[in-house]
C-alpha cells in the first residue's frame, strides 16, 4: 500500500496560475485530518467538505492520520479549488481506490457535500499553466471545461463529481475530452442602439472616434442632456475583440469569477458607481481579485459623474492609463492585473449642472465651478484625448424626425479603422507616442501649416499637441485615408480641452 | 490730511465698515465732527444708533488717532481721501451717500470716468465687448472704472490696460486684499497703471454685503455707466440704479432676446437706458460729456483721437466674408452671436457633422468664430 500520494494541481495568482503539488500522507496513528502549506481559511475548511464528500460518494474516509501538504510551502493558497485533488489523493493514498493515472494529470475543483463539483475561478489560466508545466490532461468541473479548452494544447476533461473523476482515473474512460474550442454562433447585438438617440450628432461622432482609436473621452453637459444614455450605447459601436484579446479578457474575468463558462464575446463595458472603493476600482483585497479597471481590460470603463468619485480612488487610474496594468502589493506578494482600458467619463460642468446651458441659468459662483472642475487631478485630465460638450436639447430638436444612424453602421466604420491601425502599428492609435506617433502621424503641406497655426492660436501644449495628432490619425483612419489631411486635423482640434477646464 | 473734519470723516468711515449701514445719511446736515467730539452715548442716542453700533462707536473711539493711522497707511503706499480733503473726487461727493473716506492705492486720474460693469459669468461675446469698449475708452483718454471681479469687470480693465490707458478698480474689501484670488496679476497691473480704490481700510475682508455697497462708488465716480451683459438680479443692475440716483447716464449693450445672460441689461434698454448699438456713436456721446467738464489730453498723454484698435461692433460684419471656401462659408452662416453647440450649427445648415466640425475649427483659426468654455460657438465681431 502506497502511503504518500502526489496530485498535481494549480492555484490562481493574479490572472496567472502556478503549479501546486498536493501531497497526501495516510499513516497509522490517531485518526485526524490536517492541512499544512500556508492554506487560508477556505482551504482549511476543505477538511469538512472533503470528508463528507468522500463518504457521500460511496467511498470510505480512512480512519487514520491524514496529512495534506500543499507545496511549494511558501506560496499562500486560497480558495476551494484543492478539494478535488485532496479527495483523490486521500483515496489513492489509503488504497481504497486504485488510481493509476495521476502522473501527468492536473486536477482542480471545489467539492460540494454530496460529492458534486462546483466551478472554479481562473480555469483558462490554469489550463494554460498546466500545459506550460508539462501536464497532458486537466480534470476540472464540467462548468469550466469549455473555457479551459480554449487554451488548446491540453486534453481537458470536465467531470460532474468526485465519483465520476475516480472512475475516469481508474478506468481511463467514461469522460470525453472537451472538444477544441469553436465559435458559438453570432455575436449578440448590443441591446441599446445609437439610432434611439435623437440629435447629439457631435457627441456621437466623438464616441465613434473614441471607439475607433481607443481614446479616452470626457463628456460634459447639464443633467438630462443624455450623457449616460450615449455612454450606454458605446458597447454597440466598439470593434470586435480578436481571439488573443478574448483570451486575455477571459482570463481576467475568470479570475474575478465573472465568466459564463465560455470565452468573453464582446468588449467589456464596466460602469462602477461613484461610491466604489479604491480596491474595488484597482483590484485587491486579502484574496486579491481584479478590480473594475481590469475587468474593463480591452474595453471601456465608464465613470459617470466623474468628479463625484473620490480623488484617491481616481488616482489609482493613473498607472493603468499609463502602463496598461495595475500592480497590487501585498505583504505576501506583488501581483499585477492587465488594465488597458478606454476611459469614458461624464460630468456636469459645475455643481448645479447648468453652466453654459442655454435655457437655465447656472447658480454657481465662478469659484465653485473652478473648485468642482479642479476635483479631477491634472495628471488624470492629461490622459484624456477627447473633450465633448453635450448640450441639453430643446423639445423641438428632440422632436426632429430625421432618423439617426444605427450602431451597426457606425461599428462597421470603427472596425475598419481599428483594423487599419493594427495593420500599421499593431496597436490602437491611443497607444501612439514618441517615435511611433511621429511615424504614423506625419503631416504634409497644408495640414502642417494649419497645425503650426493652431499651435500658435489655440495655445496647444506639448501634450495637447500629441493628443490632437493621435485623434487626427483616428479621424483619417475612419475616412480610410493614408495621410492626415486638413479636414481630419481640423476635426480633431474640436475635441481639444476647452480653456480653463480642470485646473 | 489735516483738520478735525478729515479725522471725523475717517472715523465715520471705519465705523461704517463695522456697522454695515450708512451713517452719512443720518448725519444729514449735522456737523460731522460730532462723531468724535460729542460724548459717545449722547451721540448714539441722538443718531438713534442700534446697540451694536453704539458699542462699536465706543470701542473705536478708544485710542483713535487719525494722524497715526494715516501715517501708518502712507508707509504702505495707501492714501486716505476724506470728503473734507481736496483730492476727494467731486463727482462722487455729489452722488447720494458718498463714502466718508476713500483708501487709494495708485493715482486717480483727472478727466472723464466711464464705468463698465456686467456679469461675472459673461458669455464670450460679453467679455469681448467689454474688453473692446475698455480699449476704445482708454485710447480716448477716458478712465475705465469697474469692480475688478471676474467676467465683464476683468475684461474691461484688461481692455483699458491693453490700450495703455488709466483704469480704476473699486473693491468691496480692503485694497490690499486680492479677491477673487485668480485676478492677482490684474490687481497688480491696475494698481500700476491706475488705482485701486475702496471705502474699507486695508485688511477688511470681502464680506457679501460690501459688494452691492461698493457699486454706489463705481456709479458715483463715473460720468456714465455701461452695463455690458447682466442677467436678472445682477450686481451690475444695482450699479445702474445707483447711477440713475446720482443722475448719471446709463447705457446698456443689447443682447439677443430671451437669452438669460442678457435679460437684465435688455430690461434696462426697455426702461429707457442708452442703447449702445454703435460704438463710435457711444464714444462720441461719452467723450463729449467729458469735454463739457474740460477734457483735453488724457492723463496718460494719449491724444483723444480716433481709436487705434479695431472697433468692436457686432453689426458691422460683412454678410458673407469673401475668400472663404464654400463649405466654411456655409457653416459660418449657421453661427450667430449667440453661442450654440456644434449640433445646432449642423441642424441649421444641414451639413454633415464631420464637415461641420472641421469647418468650425478652420473658422476658429481664421478668427471668424470663437469657442467658449462650454464648447459653444459664436461669431466673432471682427476676424
Amino acid at each position: 500500500m502506497m502511503s504518500v500520494c502526489r496530485v498535481r494541481s494549480l492555484s490562481l495568482f493574479g490572472i496567472d496560475a502556478l503549479p501546486v503539488e498536493v501531497e497526501v500522507d495516510v499513516s497509522a496513528g490517531l485518526p485526524g485530518f490536517s492541512i499544512v502549506g500556508l492554506p487560508d481559511a477556505a482551504v482549511q475548511e476543505a477538511r469538512e467538505r472533503v470528508r463528507v464528500a468522500i463518504s457521500n460518494s460511496g467511498y470510505k474516509f480512512p480512519t487514520k492520520k491524514v496529512i495534506v501538504n500543499l507545496a511549494p510551502a511558501n506560496l499562500r493558497k486560497e480558495g476551494a479549488a484543492f478539494d478535488l485533488p485532496m479527495a483523490l489523493g486521500i483515496l489513492a493514498a489509503s488504497g481504497g481506490v486504485p488510481l493509476s493515472r495521476l502522473e501527468d494529470v492536473g486536477v482542480v475543483g471545489e467539492l460540494s457535500l454530496d460529492g458534486g463539483l462546483r466551478g472554479v475561478r481562473g480555469a483558462l489560466s490554469m489550463a494554460e499553466a498546466a500545459r506550460l508545466g508539462g501536464l497532458r490532461r486537466l480534470i476540472l468541473p464540467k462548468k469550466n471545461a469549455r473555457e479551459a479548452a480554449a487554451s488548446g494544447g491540453i486534453e481537458v476533461y470536465g467531470v460532474g463529481g468526485l465519483r465520476e473523476a475516480v472512475e475516469f482515473l481508474a478506468s481511463g474512460n467514461g469522460v470525453e475530452p472537451a472538444g477544441p474550442w469553436s465559435e458559438d454562433g453570432e455575436e449578440p447585438a448590443a441591446v441599446e442602439d445609437f439610432a434611439d438617440v435623437t440629435g447629439q450628432g457631435y457627441a456621437k461622432r466623438a464616441l465613434e472616434v473614441a471607439a475607433a482609436g481607443g481614446h479616452n473621452v470626457v463628456m460634459s453637459g447639464p443633467p438630462g442632456s443624455g450623457k449616460t444614455m450615449l455612454a450606454r450605447r458605446m458597447p454597440g459601436i466598439l470593434p470586435p475583440l480578436g481571439l488573443g484579446e478574448r483570451i486575455e479578457v477571459t482570463k481576467v474575468h475568470s479570475a474575478g469569477g465573472e465568466t459564463n463558462g465560455s470565452l468573453v464575446r464582446s468588449r467589456p463595458f464596466r460602469a462602477p458607481h461613484h461610491t466604489i472603493s479604491t480596491a474595488g476600482l484597482a483590484g485587491g483585497g486579502s484574496n486579491p481579485r481584479p478590480g473594475e479597471v481590469s475587468l474593463a481590460h480591452h474595453g471601456v470603463l465608464f465613470l459617470d459623474e466623474f468628479p463625484e468619485f473620490g480623488r484617491r480612488t481616481l488616482e489609482v487610474l493613473r498607472q493603468p492609463l499609463e502602463d496598461g496594468y495595475v500592480t497590487i502589493s501585498r505583504v505576501a506578494a506583488t501581483l499585477s492585473y492587465p488594465a488597458r482600458v478606454t476611459l469614458l467619463c461624464s460630468m456636469n460642468p459645475c455643481p448645479c449642472g447648468y453652466a453654459g446651458d442655454s435655457r437655465r441659468a447656472c447658480r454657481c459662483t465662478p469659484g465653485q465651478i473652478e473648485r468642482y472642475q479642479g476635483r479631477i487631478s491634472g495628471p488624470l485630465i492629461d490622459r484624456m484625448d477627447l473633450f465633448v460638450d453635450v448640450p441639453r436639447l430643446s423639445r423641438d430638436e428632440l422632436r426632429d424626425g430625421t432618423p439617426a444612424e444605427p450602431s451597426r453602421l457606425v461599428r462597421e466604420r470603427v472596425t475598419l479603422a481599428r483594423r487599419a491601425q493594427v495593420g500599421r502599428q499593431s496597436s490602437p492609435n491611443c497607444a501612439l507616442s514618441g517615435r511611433l506617433l511621429r511615424a504614423a502621424c506625419g503631416l504634409k503641406g497644408d495640414a502642417e501649416a494649419l497645425f503650426a497655426r493652431a499651435i500658435d492660436r489655440m495655445g496647444l501644449s506639448g501634450r495637447g499637441h500629441d493628443r490632437v495628432l493621435r485623434v487626427a490619425r483616428t479621424v483619417a483612419d475612419l475616412s480610410g485615408e493614408e495621410d492626415i489631411a486638413v479636414e481630419h486635423l481640423a476635426e480633431a482640434l474640436n475635441y481639444r480641452r476647452s480653456y480653463g477646464f480642470g485646473r | 490730511m489735516a483738520g478735525r473734519e478729515s479725522a471725523a470723516y475717517l472715523f465715520l468711515s471705519l465705523l461704517q465698515a463695522k456697522t454695515g449701514g450708512s451713517l452719512s445719511n443720518r448725519l444729514a446736515g449735522r456737523d460731522v465732527r460730532a462723531v468724535l467730539e460729542r460724548p459717545a452715548d449722547e451721540f448714539a442716542r441722538e443718531m438713534n444708533l442700534t446697540e451694536r453700533a453704539a458699542r462699536a462707536l465706543a470701542e473705536l473711539r478708544e485710542g483713535f488717532d487719525a494722524c497715526a493711522l494715516v501715517e501708518r497707511l502712507a508707509l504702505k503706499g495707501v492714501r486716505v481721501l476724506t470728503r473734507a480733503d481736496e483730492g476727494y473726487p467731486a463727482r462722487l461727493d455729489a452722488a447720494p451717500d458718498p463714502p466718508p473716506a476713500l483708501f487709494v492705492d495708485g493715482r486717480l486720474p483727472e478727466g472723464g470716468f466711464v464705468a463698465l460693469v456686467g456679469s461675472r459669468k459673461a458669455t464670450r461675446a460679453g467679455v469681448e465687448t467689454a474688453c473692446g469698449l475698455g480699449r476704445e475708452l482708454a485710447a480716448r483718454g477716458v478712465c475705465v472704472v469697474s469692480g475688478l471681479a471676474l467676467g465683464v469687470d476683468a475684461a474691461a480693465h484688461e481692455g483699458a490696460l491693453a490700450a495703455g490707458g488709466a483704469t480704476v478698480g473699486v473693491l468691496g474689501c480692503g485694497i490690499d486684499v486680492v479677491y477673487p484670488r485668480s485676478n492677482r496679476e490684474l490687481f497688480r497691473r491696475v494698481e500700476a497703471q491706475g488705482a485701486l480704490v475702496s471705502e474699507y481700510s486695508p485688511g477688511e475682508p470681502p464680506l457679501a454685503w460690501r459688494f452691492p455697497a461698493r457699486n454706489r462708488i463705481i456709479a458715483g465716480l463715473s460720468d456714465a455707466v455701461v452695463v455690458v451683459e447682466a442677467p436678472e438680479k445682477s450686481g451690475a443692475l444695482i450699479t445702474a440704479r445707483h447711477a440713475l440716483d446720482a443722475g448719471r447716464d446709463v447705457w446698456a449693450v443689447p443682447g439677443p432676446p430671451g437669452s438669460p445672460e442678457c435679460r437684465g441689461s435688455n430690461r434696462l434698454l426697455a426702461d429707457g437706458a442708452g442703447v449702445l448699438w454703435d460704438v463710435p456713436e457711444f464714444l462720441e456721446a461719452v467723450t463729449d460729456h467729458r469735454g463739457e467738464e474740460g477734457g483735453g489730453l488724457s492723463p496718460t498723454g494719449l491724444p483723444t483721437g480716433p481709436p487705434t484698435g479695431p472697433v468692436v461692433n457686432q453689426h458691422e460684419i460683412p454678410e458673407t466674408p469673401v475668400g472663404l471656401p464654400e463649405g466654411e462659408a456655409e457653416v459660418l452662416r449657421g453661427v450667430d452671436f449667440r453661442a450654440v453647440g456644434a449640433d445646432v450649427v449642423a441642424g441649421r445648415t444641414g451639413v454633415e457633422m464631420r464637415a461641420v466640425l472641421s469647418s468650425l475649427a478652420m473658422l476658429e483659426l481664421k478668427g471668424y468664430v470663437a469657442r467658449d468654455a462650454a464648447g459653444n460657438f459664436s461669431r466673432r465681431s471682427a476676424p
